[in-house]
């Protein structure tokens, strides 16, 4: 199907079961009421079809471009019917399954996580482990021979995991290699979260919320079919997730921050300051939501995504903080002493803006890989 | 127009604006001219106005151009003898008797005039003899400009489309829009190459932190200029021209503060070309507006119709 004719049929179908989808509390809710309300969304749509454009067949898909899924995610987004930080997940979890995992155990359980009947995470940063990725220590040990061993071992710590107390399965870095084999050492594995050896220790963000944990690992087995990629594969693994956090997750994004500034457009004072100040917002958000469209366009055309992809992260961190900023100035005290449902939202949100500057690889390393891959600088001093 | 054919049609015009541009607008403009600029704005506006403007802008060149790109939005047809009355300097209304003319007003023999009679929007074109022209020197008189005021009545004029001067607006900015962005990748070269080339605690500057940060940031500004041109490039309308030539006006800024920072004492001096390119994208700000302008106009039209609209799709 052409995305173009998805995108009507599927507001259409929005529209028409609006009813069924709607949050069924007041937004934003609390992460749990957040957390079901994804699931049940998720559960509607994958039994409607909907939820199964763009993933391939052999995983329960329907087919189609890539692009498909990412329409739904900012259409789901724009209605305030899933939050996209938490449902673009899928963006980052399902690709990693469908392009490292065996057939059978991709058939098994990529369709679990599309239906919403299981929640996964992700577990790749560490307490010593930030924006410097490969420096991970969570190791995975064979129990035998690393070749023919029937489980793996892990132990270790994971820190920044989203949602891991609501999740069934998690997408885990370990290391395999000597401790100073940086990339080269380390293997991806999908774990069961209910194994015995897990614990989930949630984080409160300075926001209030707890969208993240702290992971342990105490020896965990794994089995060795769980294995995603290659032995001391796994950094290839964790570099295919760029293509697809910065595409789709980043529409999907950009979705929202449209549809937030349409609001804070409906409460804003209609004098030429808060001109000045959504018109500033606007012109950046128009300019990410174009640099996203061509990078996906790329995409689709069967372009490899690379170090360029760091402009997109810059543009969205900057958008994303533009547009809570103008919330800020424009609705004097909201943020700092409103009550109410409404206050609590642009508050949370408020609050998570600042962060993107710092997750997803921070603006200072963005720009040192500008400098040194797409600029041509050389190496650093 | 395909990959290829816009390669080698890159390739003339990079060739003919650089050879020209010492010699002045009206060498440019003949050039230009002689590769059949206005068949090409005819036959493929969108590679054509990209192709010219960006190489104007990279070469700090100046050529008329704009007149034609102004001229066939108004629905005339462009020929070199005609100049266009351009808005006063940071406006973008129809300018009626008062506004900017291009450096065309030296050769041309007549200007094409719009301005609204009541709610009709009407064009006329008036011999130069009854334009007052006078130049504007300021931070860029090798641009050729001049104000200009119309005497007399315009009895001829003929009615337009109420959308008209939109039209003309929307394809104008993008044009300059373009014209900065290479303007804009020319500044960033120069700092670039400065940056790897000069020495200091014994290093190349391109190697400390603080110098790549800011050439990287130039970057930045550039390619999300870029895709805004691409949108509006894909999507024509008033909205998203406005948005590229805001775009334009902030990158130029961005870029033009960190490259002159990076290029130091040399980029102070006129020995280095680095000034040209400031002060062209300073001038070009305000034709059709300030970024800041256009900025607080967008606003107030999300604020007044309380709408948000994403104006391009995947």
């Amino acid at each position: 199907m052409q995305v173009a004719e998805f995108r009507t049929q599927l507001h259409a179908w929005l529209d028409a079961h609006h009813a069924e989808l709607a949050p069924r509390v007041s937004l934003p809710g609390t992460l749990d009421e957040r957390v079901a309300q994804m699931q049940r969304v998720k559960s509607l749509l994958f039994d409607a079809g909907w939820m199964r454009y763009g993933w391939p067949e052999r995983v329960g898909g329907l087919g189609g471009s890539p692009m498909l899924r990412t329409e739904l995610g900012a259409a789901l987004a724009a209605r305030d019917l899933a939050d996209p930080g938490l449902f673009s997940l899928i963006e980052v979890l399902a690709p990693t399954l469908i392009d490292f995992a065996s057939p059978a155990l991709a058939a098994e359980v990529v369709p679990k996580l599309l239906s919403g009947a299981e929640l996964w995470c992700q577990g790749f940063s560490e307490p010593g482990t930030g924006s410097d990725l490969s420096s991970l220590r969570c190791r995975a040990v064979p129990d035998g021979d690393p070749r023919t061993a029937s489980a793996w071992l892990i132990r270790g710590q994971k820190v920044w995991t989203s949602l891991a107390q609501y999740s069934d399965r998690c997408v885990l870095l370990t290391r395999t290699g000597p401790p100073d084999s940086r990339h080269r050492g380390i293997t991806a594995f999908l774990v069961d979260m209910h194994a015995p050896g897990v614990a989930v220790a949630p984080l409160e963000m300075i926001n209030g919320e707890r969208e993240f944990a702290e992971v342990y690992f105490d020896d965990v087995r794994v089995p060795a079919d769980h294995m995603l990629g290659e032995l001391d594969g796994g950094w290839t693994v964790a570099m295919n997730i760029l293509p697809h956090e910065r595409s789709s997750c980043f529409w999907q994004r950009i979705a929202y921050l449209y549809r937030r500034l349409e609001r804070l457009v409906e409460l804003a004072p209609e004098d030429d300051r808060a001109a000045d100040v959504i018109g500033n917002a606007y012109v950046q958000l128009h300019a990410l939501r174009s640099r996203s469209r061509t990078t996906q366009h790329r995409l689709a055309a069967g372009a490899t995504l690379g170090a360029e992809t760091s402009i997109d992260k810059v543009l969205v961190a900057d958008a994303e903080q533009a547009t809570y900023d103008a919330v800020r100035r424009l609705l004097p005290g909201v943020v700092e002493t409103d009550d109410s449902t409404e206050g609590e939202g642009w508050r949370i949100e408020y609050l998570y803006s600042r962060a993107a500057t710092i997750y997803g690889g921070t603006a200072e390393v963005q720009r040192n890989i500008i400098a040194r891959r797409l600029l041509d600088l050389g190496s650093e001093a | 127009m395909e990959a290829a054919e816009r390669e080698v049609l890159d390739a003339a015009v990079g060739d003919a604006i650089r050879r020209e541009a010492a010699k002045g607008g009206a060498a440019v403009d003949e050039a230009l001219m002689g590769l059949g600029w206005l068949e090409m704005l005819h036959a493929e506006p969108r590679d054509a106005i990209d192709c010219v403007f960006r190489s104007l802008g990279a070469n700090a060149a100046v050529a008329s151009v704009l007149d034609d790109v102004v001229v066939s939005a108004l629905g005339t047809k462009p020929h070199a003898d005609l100049a266009v009355l351009l808005p006063r300097y940071g406006e973008w209304d129809p300018p009626e008797t008062d506004g900017l003319v291009s450096a065309r007003a030296a050769t041309a023999g007549a200007v094409l005039v719009v301005g609204r009679a009541g709610a009709e929007l009407r064009a006329s074109t008036v011999p130069i003899s009854a334009v007052e022209l006078c130049p504007v020197r300021g931070i860029d008189p090798d641009a050729g400009l001049c104000t200009a005021h119309v005497h007399g009545d315009r009895a001829a004029a003929t009615r337009l489309d109420a959308e008209a001067w939109d039209a003309a607006v929307a394809v104008g900015r993008r044009a300059v829009a373009g014209q900065m962005a290479g303007a804009c990748r020319t500044m960033l070269e120069l700092a670039r190459a400065h940056a790897l080339e000069r020495v200091q605690f014994g290093h190349p500057i391109a190697r400390f932190q603080a110098v790549r940060h800011r050439l990287a940031e130039a970057f930045v500004a550039i390619e999300a200029l870029e895709a805004a041109l691409t949108a509006a490039d894909d999507e024509p309308n008033l909205m998203t021209a406005a948005l590229a030539k805001a775009l334009a006006g902030r990158a130029a800024r961005t870029v033009a503060t960190h490259c002159q920072q990076v290029l130091g004492g040399v980029g102070f001096t006129t020995d280095h070309p680095f000034h040209r390119f400031l002060k062209r994208t300073m001038l070009l700000e305000g034709v059709f507006g300030s970024a800041d302008e256009i900025v607080g106009a967008v606003g107030r039209r999300l604020l007044v119709t309380r709408e948000v609209p994403t104006l391009i799709e995947l």
